[in-house]
């Protein structure tokens, strides 16, 4: 359906709220005129938001089409609002203009503006350049390491130094992998007394340290995903201060949890990086406050139920979160930053970062949106989530919010 | 009619216009020899010149070796394969011995940076380099100026493009000393993995990423020779993506001059730093430098054995 009247919504225009009004949208333009044959959809007071942007998009796909198929994450991203994202596949890495073209042919098909980033090093091995200057001129948003970094500082060093060339931003999970070793969880108490092996914050800030000096040096444009820790906000803050190009988001569990719900050793809670102490969930809530975090990042990542209904050590690690996030977290982050800035890190700098389309929602133009019902409290069900995985640690959970439904690219999905 | 400020070769940086001036123009006259029925002159005759080469080298040993039986000096060849080096024997006790057999002139090619210059302060022969690590190979610079000289005339206010692997090219480094002090304008053109990567030394070219950029309204295009072992260090992703942004091509070369030169040092990778229609073009001068290798060396050699230019 392409015709749709939302009645009593309060559209995000100029950057607030207005109040309760009608919006009349057909094949995707919010136009000013009375329409007929559209469907009505009582808002009842609902926020219409501007569509939400996803850092962290991985469908699996083609490896694990057996458990998600890109249909199953078109979906999650219209239940969950989102008209964007940025794909970065763990398995699949886009390191020649053949599997880049492959795959921007698949998503040119979808309606939905994905951006894509290529692997600097062929086949994440971290042995070998990767085409960057063909894959930069072919489309791809930046260059990333599939959340698995390698490579010797040496490697780092010539794949950002060769990179830099096409002005496109590298993307780094800073995680130093001989430190982690065989750890699955934060290296703290709740690590102690469980028995498990532990990741230190030494880890990730290391690691922190290293791409910002060298980044620094070539003077690279950097994004860091999902940091955890104050330690990390400080290192970032500094390298700023120096004048360097460093964006970064943190992970949305990483904002609802802290190690202490692993203590019912759940494995949805296994997740990479790990959730860690109160006081690291703190800092990273500071770090959205002070505008040292760009980005709320959604990290995406489907698992088949039996690898994740085991024991939680050898439990896959990851969630989905496309259908959830906003629900989950729109309010408490009002609460701490407003509604201007929780769009900001829900949609308008995850676009930036990954240099696609700002969402505006003005009459007469072209929108994207998401109706969201801030006050209605709503359960995450089965029924809900996308494809044949279920691996949310708020499945079954309640959540603040709930999605009544969302606009995108024309089409009305109601949730 | 003069002789030279320097008194060995270990390159062109710092090396005067005037020597310069005075090694080209010998070579001149030099390269008039060699279009000679008979191509020999005694102007080395009675001087003993070792060729010393501890890297493998075709093209330079052979050029230096018959600009020396052209001026009639008497020739020795020592390699590394067939020399005491390979039995563990030092750099400078091969020195030693060498000149213990009363040589005169030493044409050295080293993988370390300065040999030539530490051959040099060990001993009492002339040194001429032939090229030492990545630093400077100056007779392939000359021969370069004066093929371009031959064509353009005088080099000042040429435009040169040199393209390729900048940092670890001996030969890139000898022409922008050279061709800047004669005037000319240079700009260096390579991946940033095959660049400087500290410039300030480099203050008198310009540095260009974007190969057309690079070859607008050039002169004179240097592709300089891509080493395969580039991609196996990670300093490449391919070969193909080499030529791809960085090689010489019919499309490229347009914005340059339309009569601009096409020149390499040699040997030449077609489809990669230069296509096959491009080296084999009008344009292309490349066997012209290969011929003129011989007359400059003939020059360098002469001249530093204490041949005076009008001779």
């Amino acid at each position: 359906m392409n015709k749709v009247i939302l009645k009593n919504v309060r559209p995000f225009v100029q950057g607030s709220f207005q109040p309760l009004t009608t919006m009349n949208l057909v094949d995707g333009r919010w136009v000013g005129e009375s329409i007929e044959g559209a469907i009505e959809i009582e808002g009842n007071g609902a926020l219409a938001l501007p569509a939400l942007f996803a850092l962290g998009l991985d469908f699996q796909e083609p490896l694990r089409d057996d458990i998600y198929t890109f249909q199953n994450g078109y979906t999650a991203m219209r239940r969950g609002g989102f008209y964007g994202g940025l794909y970065e596949s763990s398995v699949n890495p886009i390191d020649d203009v053949q599997k880049l073209s492959a795959i921007q042919q698949i998503f040119s098909k979808s309606g939905f503006q994905l951006s894509i980033l290529g692997s600097f090093s062929k086949s994440y091995k971290c042995e070998q350049l990767a085409e960057m200057l063909e894959l930069a001129s072919c489309g791809v948003s930046g260059f990333g390491d599939g959340n698995h970094l390698n490579a010797t500082t040496r490697f780092l060093r010539l794949a950002m130094e060769y990179g830099a060339m096409s002005s496109k931003r590298f993307f780094f999970l800073p995680l130093d992998l001989s430190l982690r070793s065989a750890g699955c969880v934060h290296e703290g108490d709740v690590a102690d007394v469980l028995g498990m092996k532990g990741i230190p914050r030494i880890a990730e800030t290391i690691v922190v340290h290293t791409i910002l000096e060298t980044a620094l040096f070539l003077k690279v444009p950097i994004h860091l995903k999902q940091i955890t820790c104050a330690e990390s906000l400080n290192l970032i803050e500094q390298a700023r201060a120096r004048g360097l190009d460093v964006t970064c988001d943190v992970g949305l569990y990483h904002l609802l949890f802290d190690e202490q719900v692993l203590f019912d050793l759940d494995s949805h809670f296994n997740l990479i990086p790990p959730l860690r102490s109160p006081q690291d969930k703190q800092a990273l809530w500071d770090g959205l406050k002070r505008g040292v975090v760009d980005a709320i990042s959604c990290n995406h990542t489907p698992v088949l139920r039996q690898e994740k209904e085991v024991n939680f050590e050898d439990a896959v690690a990851g969630a989905i979160s496309l259908e959830v996030a906003l629900p989950a977290i729109w309010s408490t982050l009002v609460d701490h930053v407003g509604e201007r800035r929780a769009l900001d890190l829900l949609s308008f700098n995850p676009a930036k970062i990954a240099c696609a389309g700002l969402q505006k929602m003005e009459k007469r133009s072209n929108i994207d949106l998401v109706l969201l019902d801030p006050r209605e409290p709503s359960v995450v069900s089965p029924k809900i989530l996308s494809g044949a995985v279920q691996n949310t640690p708020l499945l079954n959970n309640q959540i603040p919010s709930a999605i009544k439904g969302s606009y995108i690219q024309g089409l009305w999905t109601q949730v | 009619m003069s002789t030279l400020q320097i008194k060995h070769l270990f390159g062109l940086r710092g090396v005067s216009q005037s020597d310069i001036r005075t090694i080209l123009d010998t070579a001149m006259d030099f390269r008039q020899v060699l279009e000679r029925p008979v191509k020999k002159v005694p102007s080395l005759r009675g001087v003993t010149v070792v060729n010393l080469f501890f890297e493998n080298s075709t093209r330079t040993r052979t050029s230096f070796e018959l600009a020396e039986k052209r001026l009639s000096a008497d020739t020795i060849n020592f390699t590394t394969s067939s020399s005491s080096v390979k039995k563990g024997e030092t750099l400078l006790d091969t020195l030693r011995n060498i000149e213990a057999m009363k040589i005169d002139l030493v044409v050295v090619r080293h993988k370390g940076t300065g040999v030539p210059k530490f051959l040099a302060d060990h001993s009492k022969a002339i040194i001429v380099n032939a090229g030492d690590g990545a630093h400077e190979h100056p007779t392939q610079a000359l021969l370069d100026m004066l093929t371009i000289e031959q064509h353009l005339g005088s080099l000042k206010n040429k435009r040169i493009a040199i393209i390729g692997d900048i940092r670890h090219s001996r030969v890139a480094r000898s022409n922008l000393w050279g061709l800047t002090t004669m005037g000319a304008h240079v700009t260096l053109c390579a991946p940033s993995t095959l660049a400087p990567r500290n410039r300030e030394f480099f203050n008198s070219v310009h540095f260009e990423q974007d190969v057309r950029k690079a070859v607008h309204e050039a002169d004179a295009v240097i592709a300089l020779r891509l080493q395969k072992e580039r991609t196996d260090d990670s300093l490449l992703p391919s070969m193909r993506e080499y030529r791809n942004f960085f090689g010489i091509t019919r499309d490229v070369l347009e914005q340059a001059s339309p009569s601009a030169l096409i020149m390499h040092p040699g040997p030449i990778n077609r489809g990669v730093e230069l296509d096959s229609e491009m080296a084999d073009s009008d344009q292309s001068v490349i066997l012209e430098q290969v011929t003129n290798g011989v007359a400059v060396r003939m020059a360098v050699l002469f001249l530093l054995s204490g041949g005076r230019a009008s001779e």
